[in-house]
C-alpha cells in the first residue's frame, strides 16, 4: 500500500507545474500594482475635474462681469473670437463636386450629420468657406461638449472605433499628453489647448442623430432662412437636437 | 558510426538448415536507411494508378462495324424520320435505319479506336520515391496489419531470415519455413480466400480472386527458393534489385508483408542509398527528404526550447459590453469623473437652498405688513427723500422751495 504511494510523476509534468506557478505569481503582482496605480490615478482625476469645474464657473463669472462692466460705461464688450468650432455635414453624399468631396473627407465628415470639432485658423476657415453649403457650424458651449464627449464619444484606438467606457481607454490613447480622464479631455477640447490636434483627431467623428424637429432649409443658407453655413451660437441649440 | 545509431534487426534462425547457424545463434542487421523514409500514400497512389495502366492491352471495335451497308436517308415527305435507311427489297433489313448509333445494328456513338493512350509515362524520382515510400511502409506492423496481413504471430517488423533460405527446393519445407516465423497464418488466409469472382471478369478470362500473402525479397540472382516458393498460393517472390510496386503496394495502398532475406536486406542499403550517401545502383540517387523531421507535434509544443518562450494561457476574454449614457447613468458617470458625485450632490444643496430662501422671500412678502413696520417704512421714506433733495442742492434755488416744501 505504501509503494503505490510514490508514483513517478514525470518530468514533464512538473515542469509544468512550476512554469503555471511562476505565471499564477507574477499575474497577481501585475494585478496588484495596477490596483495601487487606478487608486492613485482616481484622485488624481478627481483633483482635476474639480479644477476644471472651479475654472469653468470663473470664467463664466468673469463674462458676466465684464459685461455688466462695460454695459454700466456705456459701452459694449466685444466676445473674443471663437477659437473652437463644431461642424455638422447636413448633406448627403450624391452628386458632390470632387473638390469638396476632397475637402470634406479632410474634415472627417464623410457621413450626413456627422459631427467634428474644428480648431479656427485661416488655414480652416478658407477650406470651410469652400464647404459651406454642405454643412453648418458654430461656437459649442460647454454644455454641448461634455454632452457630446459623454454621450456619443467613441476614441480610435488601433484604428478601432472604441467607446469611452472608462478613463483608461483615453489614458492608452493620450496618455502621452497629459490627457488621462474625460474631463481632461473635455477641458483640452474646449479651452483649444496645445494638444488640441490629437485629443480631436483621438475622438472619432461623431455620428449624430437626425435633428428633431427638423431642419428649416438645407438648400440655403442660414442668414437665409436656411441651415448652411455658420450659425455662430445657434449651433447649441441644433447640438441639443441632435445629440 | 551511421550503423551504430541504426536499430538492430534481429535474423530470425531457420529450424532445418541450424547446420550453418550453429555457431551463431541469433545474428543482426542494421536497418536500412530506406526503412526511415518518409511516407507518402498520395505519392504511391498516384504512381501505382499510373503504373497499372502499363500492362493493358488494347481493345476496340471493329472500323467497319455498323458501315457495312449502303443506306440512305429518303428525305422528308414519306412520313418516316430521316435516318438513313437500308436500300434494297426482299429482306426485313430493307428499310432499316443504319448508321446512327441510335440504330439497331448501327455504328455506336464514338467507336473505340486502338490508338487511344493506354499507357502512361511516370517520373522516375516519382516512381523512385513511390518504391522507397512502400518499403518503408511494409516495416511498420501497424499499416500492414492495416492492409489486411495476419501477422499477429510475427516475431519482429521487418521480418528478416537467414540467408539459408535462399536455398531451399523444396516446396514442403518451405511451408515448414513459413510455418516457423509466423508468416503461415497469411498465406493460409490468401489460400482460403480463393473464390470466383463476382461479375462479368469472369468471362473475361478473370474468373478466380484471391487475397495476397507475403512477398518474400531475396538477394542472391539465380537463388532456389524461387521455384520452391512460387507455387504456394498467396506468396510472391522478388529479388531486391527489381522491386515492383505493384507488388509491394497493392492496388495503392501501402503496406504489403515483406520477408527479407538476409543477403537481401543488406544489399538494400547499397541500392537505394541513405539520405546523405547517393546510392550505387542508382546514378545520382538519394532518399527523399521529409518535410518534418520530428513529426511529434505533442513533443515538440511540450519540448522546452517552445514552452520557455510560450506565455501564459489567456482564459476570461473580455468581451465589449454595452455602452451606457452617462449623462442618465450615475453609476456610469462616476467611473468617469469621480468629481461628478459631488458636483452633483452641491448642485442639489444649492438648488435646495435656492427653493426654500425664494419661499422665504415670498412669504414675507405675501405677510400683511404690521402698523409698526409700515409706519417705519414710511418714515425711511420721507427721511431718504429729503437726503435726495439735500444731495442735489435744490434748496440753493428759490425756485423750488414753494412746491418742494423745504427749506435749508
Amino acid at each position: 500500500m505504501g509503494e503505490e504511494v510514490m508514483v513517478a510523476v514525470p518530468e514533464s509534468v512538473l515542469k509544468k507545474q512550476k512554469r503555471e506557478e511562476e505565471w499564477e505569481l507574477a499575474k497577481k503582482q501585475e494585478l496588484a500594482a495596477t490596483k495601487k496605480k487606478n487608486a492613485e490615478n482616481r484622485k488624481l482625476i478627481f483633483n482635476r475635474a474639480k479644477q476644471y469645474a472651479k475654472e469653468y464657473e470663473e470664467q463664466g463669472k468673469q463674462l458676466v462681469q465684464l459685461k455688466r462692466e462695460a454695459r454700466l460705461k456705456g459701452g459694449f464688450y466685444v466676445d473674443p473670437e471663437a477659437k473652437l468650432l463644431f461642424i455638422i455635414r447636413i448633406r448627403g453624399i450624391n452628386a458632390m463636386h470632387p473638390k469638396t468631396r476632397s475637402i470634406l473627407q479632410l474634415l472627417r465628415l464623410r457621413q450626413i450629420f456627422n459631427g467634428v470639432f474644428l480648431k479656427v485658423n485661416k488655414a480652416t476657415v478658407n477650406m470651410l468657406h469652400r464647404v459651406e453649403p454642405y454643412v453648418t457650424f458654430g461656437y459649442p458651449n460647454l454644455k454641448s461638449v461634455r454632452e457630446l464627449i459623454y454621450k456619443r464619444g467613441f476614441g480610435k484606438l488601433t484604428q478601432q472605433r472604441i467607446p469611452l467606457t472608462d478613463n483608461s481607454i483615453i489614458e492608452q490613447g493620450l496618455g502621452k499628453h497629459g490627457i488621462i480622464c474625460v474631463e481632461d479631455l473635455i477641458h483640452e477640447i474646449i479651452t483649444v489647448g496645445p494638444h488640441f490636434k490629437e485629443a480631436n483627431n483621438f475622438l472619432w467623428p461623431f455620428q449624430l442623430k437626425a435633428p428633431l424637429g427638423g431642419l428649416k432649409k438645407k438648400r440655403n443658407h442660414y442668414v437665409e432662412g436656411g441651415d448652411a453655413g455658420n450659425r455662430e451660437n445657434y449651433i447649441n441649440e441644433l447640438i441639443r437636437r441632435m445629440n | 558510426m551511421a550503423a551504430a545509431a541504426r536499430p538492430l534487426v534481429s535474423v530470425q534462425p531457420l529450424p532445418g538448415s541450424l547446420n550453418d547457424m550453429s555457431t551463431d545463434h541469433v545474428t543482426t542487421v542494421a536497418l536500412p536507411d530506406v526503412m526511415k523514409a518518409s511516407i507518402r500514400p498520395d505519392i504511391v497512389n498516384f504512381v501505382h494508378s499510373n503504373i497499372s495502366k502499363n500492362s493493358r492491352q488494347p481493345y476496340a471495335v471493329s472500323k467497319k462495324a455498323g458501315h457495312q451497308t449502303s443506306a440512305e436517308s429518303w428525305g422528308t415527305g414519306r412520313a418516316v424520320s430521316r435516318i438513313p435507311r437500308v436500300s434494297g427489297g426482299g429482306t426485313h433489313r430493307a428499310g432499316q435505319g443504319a448508321f446512327g448509333n441510335m440504330c439497331r445494328g448501327g455504328r455506336m456513338f464514338a467507336p473505340t479506336k486502338t490508338w487511344r493512350r493506354w499507357h502512361r509515362k511516370v517520373n522516375v524520382n516519382q516512381k523512385r520515391y513511390a518504391v522507397v515510400s512502400a518499403i518503408a511502409a511494409s516495416s511498420i506492423p501497424s499499416l500492414v496489419m492495416a492492409r489486411g496481413h495476419r501477422v499477429e504471430s510475427v516475431p519482429e517488423m521487418p521480418l528478416v531470415i537467414s540467408d539459408s533460405a535462399e536455398s531451399i527446393e523444396k516446396t514442403s519445407t518451405a511451408i515448414k519455413v513459413l510455418k516457423e516465423i509466423g508468416a503461415y497464418p497469411d498465406a493460409e488466409k490468401a489460400k482460403d480466400s480463393h473464390a470466383i469472382r463476382p461479375g462479368k471478369g469472369k468471362m473475361r478470362n478473370r474468373r478466380y480472386i484471391s487475397r495476397k500473402g507475403p512477398l518474400i525479397v531475396y538477394g542472391t540472382e539465380g537463388a532456389k527458393l524461387v521455384k520452391a516458393f512460387r507455387n504456394i498460393p498467396g506468396v510472391e517472390v522478388a529479388n531486391v534489385e527489381r522491386l515492383n510496386l505493384l507488388k509491394l503496394a497493392p492496388g495503392g495502398h501501402l503496406g504489403r508483408f515483406v520477408i527479407w532475406t538476409k543477403s537481401a536486406i543488406e544489399k538494400l542499403d547499397s541500392i537505394y542509398g541513405s539520405f546523405e550517401k547517393c546510392s550505387e545502383k542508382k546514378k545520382g540517387y538519394v532518399l527523399p527528404r521529409s518535410k518534418m523531421v520530428n513529426a511529434d507535434l505533442a513533443r515538440i509544443i511540450n519540448s522546452d526550447e517552445v514552452q520557455s518562450v510560450v506565455k501564459p494561457i489567456k482564459k476570461e476574454m473580455k468581451r465589449a459590453s454595452l455602452k451606457k449614457n452617462p449623462l442618465k447613468n450615475l453609476n456610469v458617470m462616476l467611473k468617469l469623473n469621480p468629481y461628478a458625485k459631488t458636483a452633483r450632490r452641491m448642485a442639489l444643496l444649492a438648488e435646495a437652498e435656492r427653493v426654500k430662501s425664494k419661499k422665504e422671500k415670498l412669504d414675507k412678502k405675501r405677510k400683511p405688513v404690521s402698523k409698526e413696520e409700515l409706519a417705519a417704512a414710511k418714515a425711511a421714506g420721507k427721511a431718504w427723500y429729503k437726503t435726495m433733495i439735500s444731495d442735489s442742492d435744490y434748496t440753493e434755488f428759490d425756485n423750488f422751495t414753494k412746491w418742494l416744501g423745504v427749506s435749508q
